[in-house]
């Protein structure tokens, strides 16, 4: 399988597999896995102790503290499920922008196909949302089958017309009904007040939320030294404009549009990351899996 | 304004280019396929407004730079604010017409061309130059360069006022190449204001080329030529070309030639009051005008038979031009035409003698006395009207060449005849070359002489002396500085008027009347109408009733002795005494002063005889008329060179690119990696672009 997708490079593969995909919030899984439960289980990890109530399973009750405190004392353990990885892809017309060669969807892709792979490998269940020529809602399922449904549907989005992000979010939102980790790629060319409440919707639903916001260097800097007609690459209409004119204002756009996103990651709590196509894609997942492993003792 | 080069209006249309360009680039601007619209959108409604602006204004920019560039090419031409900006030179020299023809007024107005071109001229100085050039005023009648402070006062100067005197425009520009190389004016403009009188402009002199050639030597001298060349509309003028007192009987009477004259093409007849007055007492009678001209001969005024001397004049009606309206005469009993021959040449001398005693006018007594060199002391200086000197030159300094310069000085005549044995002597600018020999065989003939003023020429009926016919054996050369009348085969001038100041009637004859030397004597009418005309010039200039023409120095180096004879007269400065026509009186001497007769002609040069006159220097012609009073032009191409370098510097800071900012780019920690090829790494990001469309 991993020979036959163009977005999964095998040496990358072997250098991102000892990292794990961890969810930053406890799961909800079907089966038992490696990520943190919201109910009590019987891993070999630590909980808490609590007061007997009657009721409580006598077997559980930890005699040791009895004898030390003369009180009952129920001991819990955490539970480990496994994790449901939703990946949101932005089909819209502008993820085909980027360097020559190379879009901002093929980077995208690359980015997602490979944490898919990841989760797979780890047992955790794969889904694939995007809306672009034609919508496509997979469920997160567990199974190297269905890894290859979503990544064969992640190999056929045509980026096309204007922006749905928005809306996938929040229908994202509400047909994930279980705990989820929801891993946005796109390059989040939504106003950030309507960026917000999607993710807050997200949030809500007590879903793990990250993205990766995809940007090319030419989309911040906009270095152009003549005037130009620009195309739209969503459909709308074209702009006639002269860099050396609009530029100042533009860049000031640009500079006001990250302040706001920076506030969206402080108030929602999004795993926000920021990376400019030309970067190396293993880097960023690198940084990515190495932000998401939980500390000593924080479970 | 105007343009030097008005075709290049023809062009105008192409400093609609910068539009034209701007709308081409803007309809075939390079694509490019862009995702981040939002901050475009968000620029360009930041943008909207100043942008606009910025963009209009610099079009309008670029449209006044080609603009100003044509209007350059075009060399405009501009009085006004806009004439500020023509660049100053540093001296400004005001070369003033005054003759009395530049009085031609306009009816409506009551304006002289003279007092239009004055003021047009302050106006287009001040226009111009302001306080930032030195101005100097030089004068036709008194010829003598002046400063003055500002161009406003060329209006009030006695220099700038009305004369009746004719103008010597060559000597005019002569005063300006003598001073500007005196001193060392640098970048000149000088302001000629004239009517182009040919009489006055003298377009067949011998002076022009030199001027010509004087003034294209020097640097920076610009000429600006504002003429009135407009002749005086239904202006009628009157002269007295002769008074004579008779007495018949008990009664006694002044017998005036005159002549009424007008300039129209179809004459239609007309009737003229004509007004008299004759020592204060007036008469008025009318004559009836059919031609162009009106001569009245012996027309007989009648006088007290006690009135021996006295003056008189008369009078046309008003008219477009006044000065010629009145023409003042003086009568009293001729002198005696008194002429003196110094030479010890019998042979030479009889036939003179014989020329000069046979009278031309029966009523006035003609007297030669005829004297050796030996004994040229003996001349009676203040009765003689002529001397003929047939002998070596006294030299100069000696006591008798003082007395001939005074004699001279004071309009008599003088006529030289070349001694057997020339010298090197000089006076009045002139002396005796070597004498040459017609070939044996054939004598000379006079190959040119000048027959339309002068010695030579023609009769008041217009008919040639037989110049032609004289027969010149040998000749003696004329050496110097003077005015040729007449010249034989070769060139060789044979009479020539002396140049030299004060010296107007002082003539040298290259041959003798004798035989083996020309045929003068022997057909003798030339000789006789030479000698008579050149006697009767100096005689005009002695006994106590002269006339004259009203000129600088007519009233001799002291005019203050002179005023007005009419005690109601209004006063007068003796500066413009001798400058007015009028009869002035000094002691028992009267003095009748008109206009000179070449005032009269309306005759003027043309366009093209001008730039003839002018060729090879840098002057501009200005056509005015007095019913136009628009203010004189400068060339303004200096302010169109300014306007295109400010635009174009205004459009160069309102196009440049403003100053980049530094991208607020969270870089999260991410850096380039520089080990292998990143997937996707660009080294310039390139957008996609596509080609134009349209």
């Amino acid at each position: 399988m991993d020979g036959k997708r163009p977005f999964l490079d095998p040496t990358v593969l072997a250098r991102l597999l000892p990292l794990q995909l961890h969810a930053r919030h406890a799961m909800l899984g079907s089966v038992s896995g490696k990520h943190r439960s919201p109910v009590r289980g019987s891993s070999l990890e630590f909980a808490q102790y609590r007061k007997y109530v009657p009721g409580d399973d006598t077997r559980r009750l930890d005699w040791r503290t009895w004898g030390r405190s003369d009180r009952f004392y129920i001991k819990e353990f955490e539970a480990d499920t496994n994790l449901r990885l939703c990946l949101l892809i932005d089909g819209s017309g502008s993820m085909d922008f980027g360097p020559s060669g190379a879009t901002r969807l093929d980077y995208a892709r690359r980015l997602a196909s490979t944490l898919g792979y990841l989760a797979a490998q780890q047992g955790d269940a794969v889904g694939l949302w995007s809306m672009a020529e034609k919508e496509i809602d997979i469920p997160a399922r567990r199974g190297a089958a269905h890894l290859g449904l979503v990544l064969d549907q992640m190999e056929g989005i045509r980026p096309i017309g204007g922006t749905t992000l928005l809306t996938a979010l929040h229908e994202a939102a509400e047909q994930i009904r279980q705990r989820a980790l929801v891993i946005i790629f796109s390059d989040l060319f939504v106003p950030p007040a309507e960026l917000k409440q999607a993710i807050q919707h997200l949030r809500f639903r007590k879903h793990d939320v990250a993205a990766f916001h995809l940007l090319d260097e030419s989309e911040i800097t906009f270095e152009f030294d003549q005037p130009a007609r620009f195309i739209d690459m969503e459909g709308g209409d074209p702009v006639l404009a002269d860099p050396s004119i609009i530029a100042r204002n533009y860049r000031r756009a640009v500079k006001q549009y990250l302040t706001d996103l920076d506030e969206i990651v402080r108030t929602t709590g999004v795993d926000y990351h920021r990376v400019k196509l030309h970067e190396r894609y293993d880097d960023v997942l690198v940084r990515f899996l190495l932000g998401r492993v939980p500390k000593r003792g924080a479970r | 304004m105007t343009l030097l080069q008005p075709a290049i209006l023809f062009a105008l249309p192409l400093a609609a280019l910068p539009v034209i360009i701007h709308l081409i680039h803007y309809y075939r601007r390079r694509q490019v396929k862009w995702a981040a619209m939002m901050f475009l959108h968000a620029a360009q409604r930041m943008n909207k407004g100043l942008s606009r602006l910025r963009q209009i204004l610099i079009l309008l920019l670029r449209v006044l730079a080609v603009a100003a560039i044509l209007f350059v090419v075009g060399r405009p031409l501009a009085g006004g604010w806009l004439g500020l900006t023509g660049g100053a030179p540093d001296t400004v020299m005001i070369l003033v017409d005054r003759s009395a023809s530049m009085e031609q007024i306009n009816p409506a107005t009551g304006v002289s061309k003279r007092a239009a071109g004055l003021r047009n001229i302050a106006k287009a100085i001040n226009d111009a130059v302001g306080s930032r050039s030195r101005l100097v005023l030089i004068d036709s009648a008194l010829g003598k360069p002046l400063p003055i402070e500002k161009a406003n006062t060329l209006l009030d100067l006695p220099q700038t006022e009305a004369t009746d005197t004719a103008a010597d425009i060559p000597a005019l520009f002569q005063s300006a190449l003598d001073y500007i190389t005196a001193n060392k004016t640098g970048r000149t403009d000088v302001w000629l204001l004239s009517d182009l009188q040919q009489s006055d402009w003298d377009s067949s002199g011998g002076r022009w080329e030199a001027l010509r050639a004087a003034f294209t030597a020097l640097q920076g001298v610009r000429f600006h030529i504002l003429c009135y060349p407009q002749p005086a509309r239904d202006d009628l003028a009157v002269n007295v070309d002769r008074v004579v007192r008779r007495e018949s009987g008990d009664k006694a009477e002044l017998l005036l030639d005159l002549r009424i004259s007008r300039h129209v093409e179809n004459p239609q007849p007309i009737e003229v009051p004509l007004r008299f007055a004759v020592n204060g007492a007036v008469t008025s009678t009318k004559v009836t005008l059919k031609e162009n001209q009106l001569a009245l001969q012996s027309y007989a005024v009648p006088i007290d038979k006690e009135t021996k001397r006295g003056w008189g004049r008369v009078d046309l009606p008003a008219d477009s031009w006044a000065g010629n309206n009145t023409y003042y005469f003086v009568f009293d009993d001729p002198p005696p035409l008194h002429s003196v021959i110094v030479s010890d040449d019998p042979a030479q001398t009889e036939p003179l003698r014989a020329a000069l005693s046979a009278p031309l006018d029966p009523s006035r007594k003609y007297t030669t006395t005829v004297l050796p060199t030996s004994r040229a002391a003996e001349i009676p200086w203040d009765t003689a009207a002529l001397i003929l000197w047939q002998g070596a030159l006294p030299k100069a300094g000696d006591v008798l060449a003082h007395q001939l310069q005074a004699y001279a000085a004071s309009g008599r005549s003088v006529f030289f005849l070349p001694p057997e044995s020339p010298d090197a002597n000089e006076l009045f600018g002139l002396h005796w070359g070597n004498w040459e020999s017609a070939p044996t065989e054939k004598a000379d003939t006079v190959e040119w002489w000048r027959n339309d003023a002068g010695l030579l020429a023609n009769t008041r009926d217009g008919a040639s002396l037989p110049v032609g016919s004289l027969e010149v054996t040998r000749h003696c050369t004329i050496v110097g500085n003077g005015l040729p009348l007449a010249r034989v085969a070769g060139n060789a001038p044979l009479l020539v008027r002396s140049a030299a100041d004060q010296s107007r009637g002082v003539y040298f004859l290259g041959t003798l009347p004798g035989p083996g030397a020309s045929s003068l004597a022997r057909d003798g009418v030339v000789m006789y109408a030479m000698l008579h005309r050149v006697l009767l010039d100096g005689a005009k200039n002695l006994g106590k009733a002269r006339q004259g023409f009203a000129a600088a120095n007519v009233l001799g180096a002291d005019p203050s002795k002179w005023h007005p004879a009419d005690k109601t007269a209004a006063a007068t400065d003796s500066t413009s005494l001798p400058l007015r026509a009028g009869v002035d009186a000094s002691g028992d001497q009267l003095l009748a002063l008109n206009r000179p007769p070449g005032e009269d002609q309306p005759a003027t040069i043309s366009t093209g005889m001008l730039h003839d006159l002018l060729a090879g220097l840098d002057f501009r012609v200005l056509t005015d008329n007095l019913e136009d009073e628009r203010s004189l032009t400068n060339e303004v191409w200096r302010t169109f060179l300014v306007a295109m370098a400010v635009a174009l510097l205004l459009e160069a800071l309102i196009s440049m690119p403003q100053r980049r900012e530094a991208p607020a780019v969270k870089r999260n920690g991410a850096s380039p990696d520089s080990n292998g090829t990143p997937p996707f790494s660009s080294a310039k990001p390139e957008p996609e672009t596509t080609s134009a469309t349209s």
